[in-house]
């Protein structure tokens, strides 16, 4: 463990200190802003959507419009200005408490980084889906993809995109259909089956599809992985916690679900004295 | 296309309270709202400020009782030696670069604490070292890592973490994470993680790895009783009060006191 003898090689960090690489692009003063090989200004700005270079920020890929269209869709039907919506409510309570919008945004949007709820479980959904494509198109059948999942909660139909928390059904599927009809979009092989296991659920345990699950189906018919999906949805929930924030912040501080001491329920260690 | 199915609520049993076995507010007579007493886990808010240190507070708090003296010491050493990840961390340059760039000051810690989460030797690989020194403490610690270095390659390319918690420190041992470790490791109140990772670290020193910093809190916060995810969270905490004092010294400086690397220094690969 000496530090004097024996010199260690430390050419890889001798190469990156004080420097910056990027596969990506950068500012190039006096010659442009360039992002994964295209002009910004010219290329990108007044040329493709905001939602297009989203998408090529997380993914190094510029997509079609019609596949941006669609994303700017879905995120309009994942983020509400409803404060009951557990990171809605983080936003709110920031408006309370006067923070600023930023602080109460981002908090709301660190917030459904969560694996109940927001955009973690995008990541098994889609998972999911690729996977069971795969076993499905080795010859499992769709009744034994249901089966083998909900083994794996003693028999509950808990499969990732699959029901849902506070109610039964999911409105989003609806208008996310019409969207993907309206921009010509057809059912893929991921879709398909999910289509089928959803049927299996609604016979066997009345549960549907969710947003999650149609969603993590449509997006691996376009090629895209779970990871892309994840980074790409970094921001999701963000409007609908900025709107939760400014109602609350535009009423009194602490107005926002004010608690009385009695509100909380104590069940911990009776009151107790200091052993001197 | 299937036609829509209509959206019903569930009877899901939602609790109508929040519950707590941490704090107690006594209400006052005249205003609901207004706590006349605080009891954290029984004991009286005010007798702990006039009685007690902050270390056995911080550590009833999570634990629900007041420390041994052995585990008071070990705990606010632990505390010490993490209490600055240093300038060159990534967590703290996030801080002093909110600092510089005229952040608003109260954002700087949750700033720095975002980045502090990674899972690259952050709060993101304690949890991982408390699981890991958990499920091999049981193992004699140099066949434990002879059997993890059996066949494992070094990476191409950066450091080689064997084990969360454990591994290379830009190349080479972490001589700080190491001191540390053996300063916790002498007291009374080292338990046998700390003293299993101890032994384990050692068995590694010939391949250019040992103790991570994220390791030795693990080791002793996994032996103080606190539960894997709970390490992690307290690992941003231990760490907090460096990264945001390095942020607020750069809070009156020039942005040009942080450095902006020169065009020739910033390299556009293919």
């Amino acid at each position: 463990m000496s530090s004097k003898s024996n010199k260690r090689d430390t050419s890889f960090w001798d190469k990156h200190r004080n420097k910056v690489f990027s596969k990506r692009g950068g500012w190039v003063i006096g010659k442009g802003v360039f992002n994964c090989g295209y002009d910004m200004m010219h290329d990108l700005v007044g040329e493709k959507s905001y939602m297009q270079v989203i998408i090529l920020n997380a993914t190094g890929r510029l997509p079609d419009r019609k596949l941006a269209d669609w994303f700017e869709a879905v995120h309009i039907c994942l983020s509400w200005p409803d404060p009951r919506i557990w990171c809605n409510q983080i936003g709110a309570l920031g408006g309370t408490m006067q923070t600023s919008v930023v602080s109460a945004t981002v908090a709301g949007v660190l917030a459904a980084d969560s694996k109940g709820y927001g955009t973690k479980p995008l990541v098994a959904g889609v998972s999911f889906i690729q996977k069971a494509l795969a076993a499905y198109t080795d010859g499992l059948s769709v009744a034994e993809i249901v089966s083998e999942e909900c083994a794996k909660y003693g028999g509950k139909p808990i499969i990732m995109g699959y029901a849902r928390p506070i109610a039964k059904g999911d409105e989003r599927i609806e208008a996310m259909e019409r969207v993907s009809k309206s921009l010509g979009y057809s059912v893929g092989p991921h879709l398909d089956l999910a289509y089928q296991i959803e049927q299996m659920l609604l016979d066997k345990f009345n549960e549907s599809m969710n947003i999650n699950g149609y969603m993590s189906a449509f997006l691996s018919d376009q090629g895209l992985t779970p990871e892309e999906v994840y980074q790409i949805c970094a921001v999701l929930v963000n409007s609908g916690v900025t709107a939760c924030y400014l109602d609350a912040y535009g009423r009194a501080g602490g107005a926002f679900m004010p608690l009385q001491c009695e509100d909380i329920e104590y069940h911990g260690k009776p009151a107790r004295g200091l052993s001197k | 296309m299937k036609k829509a199915k209509k959206v019903i609520r569930r009877d899901d049993p939602y609790a109508k309270k929040i519950s707590t076995k941490i704090w107690h507010e006594q209400p006052s007579e005249q205003n609901p709202y207004i706590a006349q007493q605080s009891r954290c886990h029984g004991y009286d808010l005010i007798e702990l400020v006039k009685e007690r240190s902050y270390i056995d507070v911080l550590y009833l708090l999570f634990r629900s009782e007041l420390p041994t003296k052995e585990e008071a010491v070990i705990f606010e050493q632990l505390l010490i030696s993490f209490i600055n990840p240093g300038p060159r961390h990534p967590a703290t340059r996030s801080a002093i670069i909110a600092g510089v760039g005229k952040t608003d000051p109260v954002h700087i810690l949750p700033i720095a604490l975002s980045t502090l989460s990674g899972n690259f030797q952050g709060a993101g690989e304690v949890e991982p070292a408390v699981r890991f020194l958990r499920k091999n403490a049981k193992k004699p610690p140099e066949q434990a890592a002879l059997a993890l270095l059996d066949g494992a390659a070094k990476p191409a390319e950066g450091d080689w973490s064997i084990a969360p918690g454990f591994g290379s420190y830009y190349g080479g041992v972490d001589l700080m994470a190491e001191q540390l470790a053996q300063q916790l490791v002498a007291l009374p109140g080292c338990g046998k993680l700390l003293s299993w990772g101890d032994e384990f670290s050692r068995a590694l020193h010939d391949h250019q790895m040992g103790w991570l910093k994220t390791g030795v809190a693990a080791a002793v916060l996994a032996d103080l009783g606190f539960l894997p995810f709970a390490c992690a969270s307290l690992y941003q905490l231990i760490s907090a009060p460096g990264l945001l004092a390095h942020g607020l010294e750069y809070c009156k400086k020039p942005m040009s006191s942080y450095p902006f690397p020169e065009d020739k220094d910033y390299v556009i690969e293919e």
